[in-house]
């Protein structure tokens, strides 16, 4: 056991994480440079590289030979690298003893670094400071701003922190020797019962469930009987190995290690990230303390562009979770959409990836609804409800209390936009609860926002107002009373539910107003006048109208003219297909997003 | 009413000669012609040529009951070339219509009698407008007083059966100009009126101008205010309005044009002309050189050809009766197998409601608001056609099954 070393690595997007991984594996020969090709060996789907960042964990072990002559076995796991994904970081981060911290030379810490870095040292790991990217050439002016931030950051010496370039392999060998003298060996007790932390799990299709885990305790073999203590489901292991580029059969796992075992699981569900794995006949008296259920905090319709095709949404959907399974999903039915799901996810970018993945892998056509949070309800009949669907909402006169989440939001930046941050914070009803100076040029502002504000774009806008220099990273806190309605959007006064939206009541009138003249835009003029109106229960708060078609024939149609016109009719009736109706007004599928495209 | 009713598919009974000359092409034409009018003898000939091709190819009886020449400027052929076109197509039934397009610029009153002679019985005279700066912009080679005499003229040669052609939505067009020519041609008083829209077809001229803002179209609202006025003058003043730009006095509707509009066989002849036999759609090359060096091979001279299928007929069945004279619904039920108006349903009640449709004497036809918007409402009803034959057809898969 004082041979193995289990480290992650903490930081921020760009910052160079996967190519020091990269090289470490390469410094380490667990990859030849001939493999290197593609590069960024970690992020394997390709929407994680086209995104640049990590959504499942990885993890690899690397035989090391350090310079005191011993051989060490390094595992290094990967961490997602999006705020939605705290929760896994967290889990990732208790299966280490230490972590790189790697910041960029040119560009400092930004808060995302910050959480987590604070979550690693919280559960007590070896952080050793990297500044990575000293090689360019704008480092020479930044570099000793950055390592006076990192040192007051994390109160580490001058000396402690490596400089290295992992893109030119400068200071590799000074962090491998770093690992193998600063990360303590992990301690535990082969001789103990059982006690494994599941830090990951993907699905397979042969083998079904492959785990990840860290073994604190035991020792855990093949054949052997297994309990998750949380979910309580018993199995018996099949195949136990640990992870080199690929899956690596050792048959044999023991305490301090980190590898996988596969037991002929079928549901991803039944494998919750930060469960324990103990032995069914002797098992540990303690499960590993951290362990929560992951519940969706951000909501949205999905429904088939096609109604036709609802029965093929719900297949893919069911294989989706068979390696995401933090996406849930029941059948709703909607007046505008037809038949469809509601699905809850961590976060937006998670709402996004699985859109992604379902247009992509699975090949559907979708129409999404506005995403939403979940809103807790208290009735006058003091009962509690849960309403993760805007047309949900019971009927004012019954509410006597409407609950939604809040965040705690971190946003680092340079101070000249603090005055930007601030005003874009408050418009989405926010109040800051926190400000500090990490050096004389950079803010560390904290805000207690509406998760509702946040879902839409206030992470673009937050770029933007600060020409894309701030940076965020936000947790959940809890739910607070609001002055919350329900706004519907009515066309030739029949509510569309599909647009519904819950929104702040001093907001309603202006929100409604910018909505009603978004979809006039996108909705198409008609053979009829439509009247789009916004409503407050019977109250009309805002209207547009579009108005009716007057003229739209072709003068002439001889000849070579029909032919033509038979198949222009027939890409029309394509573009017919798209759309959606209400009443008698055909809505096109981009009209229930609008609100994404308010500003 | 019994020619027009007949069925497509026992023979062919309406003959297109297309005539590629034009003394000079007006800017916003896009129907094949070239200026070039040396070669007109020889034309003539390769038309006869490949008239001769055509008929040893068809395999259905043809007896023209419409023959129609069109172009380009028709006129630019003389009496003796007409003659002899047609002499080389089989002897048209006794109550034939054969029409002739004509510039004002290019005929005389001699020219005319001895047309009519021949038994060209309808002319269609392609006037567009009576304002002087319109006809300019139009770049028209006639004058207004060119296109009065010319209806006189053709009246004094002995038809009793001439059209006007007019286009509205002119970019400096007013109301009152329009009005103002519409009153000409009521004062002139021929049996049919084609009011065109002005369309920016791509690739001419004209459509060049617009993209580079020289020339500004006129506003939808402005076009559907012009397109009210000239179906209200037109139809207060007698006519029928029996298809989006004709409208007729009684029994003087252009059968010829009906045939294409009731997706009846025709035989069309010379380069760019678009014939339909059989079911299978052909369409000739649209160059007269490619044309003409085919004929002379003694090949079909036609670019391609498209075989429609069932449904393919049946789309273009309905939206050309659609825009025309309206959707006979018995003859869908009985040559597709659906009924229109189940297939439309509620809708149908309420486009009746809102004055597009109009459901008499068994036909769905369009009010003059609906032909305003008849490419809206084609898409939807074509889409509900759509579904109803495919359910028609499971049907029919169904009773097969069942009775195997």
């Amino acid at each position: 056991m004082q041979h193995f070393r289990n480290f992650c690595i903490i930081a921020h997007i760009d910052h160079g994480k996967s190519t020091l991984a990269d090289r470490l594996l390469e410094r380490t020969g667990r990859v030849s440079a001939r493999e290197m090709t593609y590069n960024q060996i970690l992020d394997d789907n390709p929407l994680e590289q086209e995104r640049g960042i990590t959504i499942k964990l990885h993890a690899i072990q690397m035989d090391y030979v350090a310079k005191d002559g011993q051989n060490y076995k390094l595992n290094l796991i990967d961490t997602p690298g999006h705020v939605d994904f705290s929760y896994e970081v967290s889990r990732s981060l208790s299966a280490c003893e230490g972590a790189l911290l790697v910041v960029d030379a040119t560009q400092g810490v930004e808060a995302q670094t910050i959480s987590n870095l604070f979550m690693a040292i919280d559960q007590g790991l070896e952080i050793i400071p990297v500044i990575n990217k000293i090689d360019l050439p704008a480092a020479v002016t930044t570099i000793e701003t950055v390592k006076q931030q990192v040192m007051d950051l994390i109160g580490c010496k001058e000396e402690d922190m490596i400089l290295a370039s992992a893109k030119s392999g400068i200071g590799i060998d000074e962090i491998l020797e770093a690992v193998i003298q600063r990360v303590p060996p992990p301690t535990g007790d082969p001789n103990k019962p059982l006690r494994a932390l599941i830090y990951d799990s993907i699905f397979d299709s042969y083998r079904g469930v492959v785990v990840n885990v860290r073994v604190f305790d035991g020792v855990m073999k093949e054949k052997d009987k297994i309990r998750f203590m949380n979910t309580g489901y018993e199995y018996e292991l099949d195949e136990v190995g640990v992870l080199f580029m690929s899956r690596q059969r050792t048959k044999v796992l023991e305490a301090g290690n980190v590898g996988y075992f596969t037991a002929a699981i079928r549901r991803l569900q039944d494998t919750k990230v930060g469960d324990t794995v103990t032995h069914a006949n002797a098992p540990c008296d303690e499960s590993i303390a951290g362990f929560r259920e992951v519940k969706p905090m951000v909501f949205s319709g999905i429904y088939p562009a096609d109604s036709d095709d609802f029965e093929d949404l719900r297949e893919a959907l069911g294989k989706l979770t068979l390696n995401d399974a933090a996406i849930t999903y029941e059948p709703e039915t909607s007046s505008a959409l037809g038949f469809g799901f509601r699905c809850g996810f961590l976060g937006l970018l998670h709402m996004e990836i699985v859109q992604e993945r379902l247009e992509r892998e699975f090949n559907q056509t979708i129409v999404t609804t506005v995403p939403n949070v979940r809103y807790r309800v208290i009735t006058t009949k003091d009962e509690e409800l849960w309403v993760d669907n805007p047309s949900q909402l019971p009927n004012p006169t019954l509410i006597a209390d409407i609950q939604e989440p809040y965040i705690r939001a971190q946003i680092i930046s340079p101070t000249e936009y603090t005055g930007a941050i601030m005003k874009l914070c408050i418009e989405r009803r926010g109040t800051m609860v926190g400000q500090s100076y990490l050096s004389a040029d950079r803010v560390d502002m904290t805000f207690e926002l509406p998760l509702a504000e946040v879902v839409f774009d206030f992470y673009d806008k937050l770029k933007s107002n600060t020409r894309g220099y701030a940076s965020l990273d936000y947790e959940y806190s809890d739910y607070k009373s609001g002055q919350l309605v329900r706004m519907d959007i009515l066309l030739n006064g029949e509510p569309v539910d599909a647009l519904s939206s819950i929104v702040h009541r001093q907001k309603a009138h202006e929100w409604g107003k910018k909505l009603c003249a978004k979809l006039k835009e996108l909705i198409p003029r008609q053979m009829f006048e439509v009247a789009i109106q916004a409503a407050i229960g019977s109250k009309i708060i805002a209207r547009e109208s579009i108005s009716a078609i007057r003229k739209n024939v072709l003068a002439k149609c001889y000849g070579g003219d029909i032919s033509r016109k038979r198949k222009l009719i027939e890409k029309q009736k394509e573009g017919k297909k798209r759309m959606k109706q209400v009443g008698r007004v055909e809505i096109p599928q981009e009209a229930f997003l609008a609100v994404l495209s308010i500003d | 009413m019994s020619v027009l009713d007949s069925p497509s598919n026992n023979g062919c009974n309406s003959i297109y000669i297309h005539v590629p000359f034009c003394e000079k092409k007006c800017t916003y034409c896009d129907f094949y012609s070239i200026e070039n009018t040396e070669h007109i003898d020889a034309f003539v000939g390769d038309v006869i040529a490949e008239i001769a091709l055509r008929l040893q190819n068809i395999t259905q009886p043809v007896q023209p009951s419409t023959i129609f020449f069109g172009g380009g400027t028709p006129t630019l052929l003389t009496a003796n070339h007409i003659e002899r076109i047609l002499h080389a197509l089989p002897t048209p039934l006794a109550n034939a219509e054969i029409t002739m397009e004509a510039n004002p610029g290019t005929i005389s009153p001699e020219k005319l009698s001895e047309y009519r002679s021949l038994g060209v019985n309808r002319l269609s005279i392609g006037v567009q407008s009576f304002n002087p700066s319109e006809l300019e912009f139009l770049t028209r080679i006639h004058s207004r007083e060119q296109a009065i005499d010319a209806v006189h003229h053709a009246r004094k040669a002995g038809f009793d059966n001439v059209n006007i052609d007019v286009m509205f939505a002119l970019p400096s067009q007013t109301a009152a100009s329009l009005s103002a020519t519409l009153q000409q041609v009521l004062a002139l008083g021929t049996e049919h009126v084609s009011a065109y829209s002005l369309i920016y077809e791509h690739g001419t001229p004209l459509f060049r101008q617009m993209k580079r803002g020289l020339v500004i179209p006129t506003p939808e609202d402005v076009d559907a205010e012009l397109y009210e006025l000239v179906i209200s003058t037109l139809t207060s003043a007698g006519y029928r309005q029996y298809e989006v730009s004709n409208f007729a006095h009684p029994d003087k509707e252009c059968r010829h044009n009906l045939a294409y509009w009731h997706a009846r066989d025709h035989l069309s002849v010379g380069p760019s002309a678009h014939g339909l036999l059989n079911g299978e759609r052909y369409w000739n090359h649209r160059s007269l050189s490619s044309w003409q060096r085919l004929v002379r091979m003694g090949t079909l001279p036609q670019a391609n050809t498209e075989t429609l299928d069932e449904r393919e007929t049946m789309n273009e069945f309905v939206f050309l009766t659609l825009r025309s004279d309206g959707i006979p619904v018995d003859q869908v039920h009985r040559r597709f197998g659906f009924d229109v108006r189940t297939a439309l349903g509620a809708r149908l009640a309420d486009w009746i409601q809102d004055d597009l449709i109009a459901d008499s004497n068994g036909v769905l036809r369009l009010t003059s608001h609906g032909y305003a918007v008849c490419d809206e409402l084609t898409v939807h009803v074509l889409e509900a056609c759509d579904q109803a034959w495919e359910s028609s057809r499971a049907g029919t898969q169904t009773n097969i099954t069942a009775t195997e």
